[in-house]
């Protein structure tokens, strides 16, 4: 047999799929045929590249966009079934889910808290803490985990960066440098997920101007297909009465992905 | 108690022997936690996939952690009954394209990516697996990636018509032309005939097209 009838069966040789006739058919070529001997041993030879284990962050990483994702689904459920008087209530259903690891982490930054507060505040030190003294401690954990938040949006790594977004939404008043941040994050960030996490963040601060805007604008902006349905789906979510148009010059867009052209369509009939 | 901590271990035991598309099924109904479980079989493989055709780690990193955000995103699309494998390797495929496609900026690449080292291989092995590394990501990359999906990620070759979107003769045929170009090329850099040094070859990125649906 001539070696290109043999190169038609090779494939399925070397996945064991002939059978024994033919297995035969292409062994006595090969024990004469050096070249497609050689094809063979190459094969073989492939089996000595390792293979390769993803560095140990890869499961964290995973496990921090998982659990993003799901707390930003749960908190976009909560809003849906009713925002009014649920909103304390399922904070603290929230931090109790937390898990060990952040709650311990929360404890630890209170203690810098009470620490940074004895040392900067500059005020004596009473064994008996009052009123006030609890209040200005708690304005400073909420300044403490803002700044948290800000310095891990900087982060070079994205889960770190996802951790700072999921922290921004403990506090149920973003802040404006915190607001500021997310939507740089919204914008400019390298990573899918991060940006997702960010728009998940900022999706319950519909009444700020400066997000809304921040939102419509994004809508242009974004390539990543994930990113523009998730705007979309939100901007269909809040009703907002400047959606139509721009979804309607969204639609224009070349090359746009066939399914979010589809979302799209889908969301302007529904605002209308 | 005891009865329940028993179920639960169960349950885990069940869940671990589960079949993928039963697993998917549950994230697809919710269940986001059990996508941890599919991560766990096959974020290693893909990321094999991912750094041999790329020949870049933290891109391969990046890219699973990608196909596993498309898994939750579009858990809905994922059609009961059709083989998880073959899905998710869709998944992989387009999350690929979609990043150069965003990043065109990477038009070239290094391939410079030395296998890691395997303590327990002669010298003779290593020199021969890097030799090899180094023919392979000479290879185009249309070549470079059915090679990989046949040989490492041990697809069959009608699941690879599939996800390809060709004829199962075109991919037996594509096939044995990649092997061809890849023992050519190995002889060549064993021979030294083409430049052993590991700063010579930079292959031109040519942007991989999508294929199938899109995901």
């Amino acid at each position: 047999m001539k070696c290109e009838q043999i190169g038609e069966l090779l494939p399925d040789y070397l996945q064991g799929n002939l059978d024994e006739e033919q297995n035969e058919i292409v062994e006595l070529h090969t024990a004469q045929c050096a070249d497609c001997r050689d094809e063979v041993t190459i094969w073989k030879k492939l089996g000595l590249l390792p293979v390769e284990q993803p560095s140990a962050a890869s499961r964290a990483r995973f496990e921090a966009m998982l659990h993003a994702y799901q707390t930003g689904r749960s908190d976009r459920l909560s809003a849906r079934f009713g925002r009014a008087g649920r909103a304390a209530g399922s904070n603290i259903f929230q931090w109790l889910r937390t898990p060990v690891g952040v709650v311990a982490w929360s404890a630890a930054l209170l203690v810098i808290g009470i620490f940074a507060g004895n040392y900067f505040g500059s005020r004596p030190t009473h064994p008996v803490a009052n009123q006030d003294e609890i209040a200005a401690m708690h304005t400073e954990l909420t300044n403490m985990r803002q700044l948290v938040v800000l310095a891990m949006l900087q982060q070079q790594s994205a889960s770190e960066r996802l951790q700072g977004v999921s922290w921004s939404q403990r506090e149920e008043h973003l802040d404006p440098q915190v607001m500021a941040a997310l939507l740089h994050t919204l914008r400019f960030d390298g990573s899918v997920d991060v940006r997702l996490a960010a728009l998940n963040a900022l999706s319950r601060h519909a009444g700020q101007p400066q997000v809304h805007k921040g939102v419509l604008d994004a809508l242009q902006e974004q390539q990543s297909p994930l990113v523009q349905v998730a705007l979309i789906d939100l901007l269909t979510e809040w009703r907002d009465p400047d959606a139509t148009q721009r979804l309607r010059n969204f639609e224009q867009t070349p090359n746009l992905n066939p399914t979010v052209k589809q979302r799209a369509e889908w969301a302007v009939s529904k605002l209308n | 108690m005891k009865e329940q901590e028993r179920t639960d271990a169960e349950n885990d035991q069940a869940m671990k022997l589960a079949p993928d598309e039963d697993l998917m099924l549950e994230v697809r109904n919710g269940a986001g936690e059990t996508l941890g479980v599919l991560f766990d079989r096959y974020h290693t493989p893909l990321y094999n996939f991912y750094s041999k055709l790329t020949g870049d780690r933290t891109l391969s990193e990046d890219l699973v952690q990608e196909v596993f955000l498309r898994i939750l995103k579009y858990r809905q699309s994922y059609q009961p009954g059709t083989p998880f494998r073959a899905w998710i390797y869709q998944i992989a495929r387009n999350a690929r394209v979609d990043h150069y496609r965003k990043t065109p900026k990477h038009i070239t690449f290094e391939p410079e990516m030395a296998p890691a080292v395997m303590p327990k291989d002669s010298a003779q092995h290593s020199e021969e697996a890097e030799l090899l590394h180094r023919a392979l990501m000479r290879m185009p990359e249309e070549k470079r990636e059915i090679l990989i999906l046949s040989r490492f990620q041990e697809l069959r070759y009608d699941e690879i018509a599939r996800l390809l979107g060709c004829e199962l003769g075109t991919v037996k045929t594509r096939i044995h032309r990649a092997i061809q170009e890849l023992r050519q090329t190995f002889r060549q850099i064993e021979s030294g005939m083409i430049n052993k040094d590991k700063n010579s070859g930079v292959t031109k990125f040519v942007p991989p097209r999508r294929a199938g649906n899109e995901v």
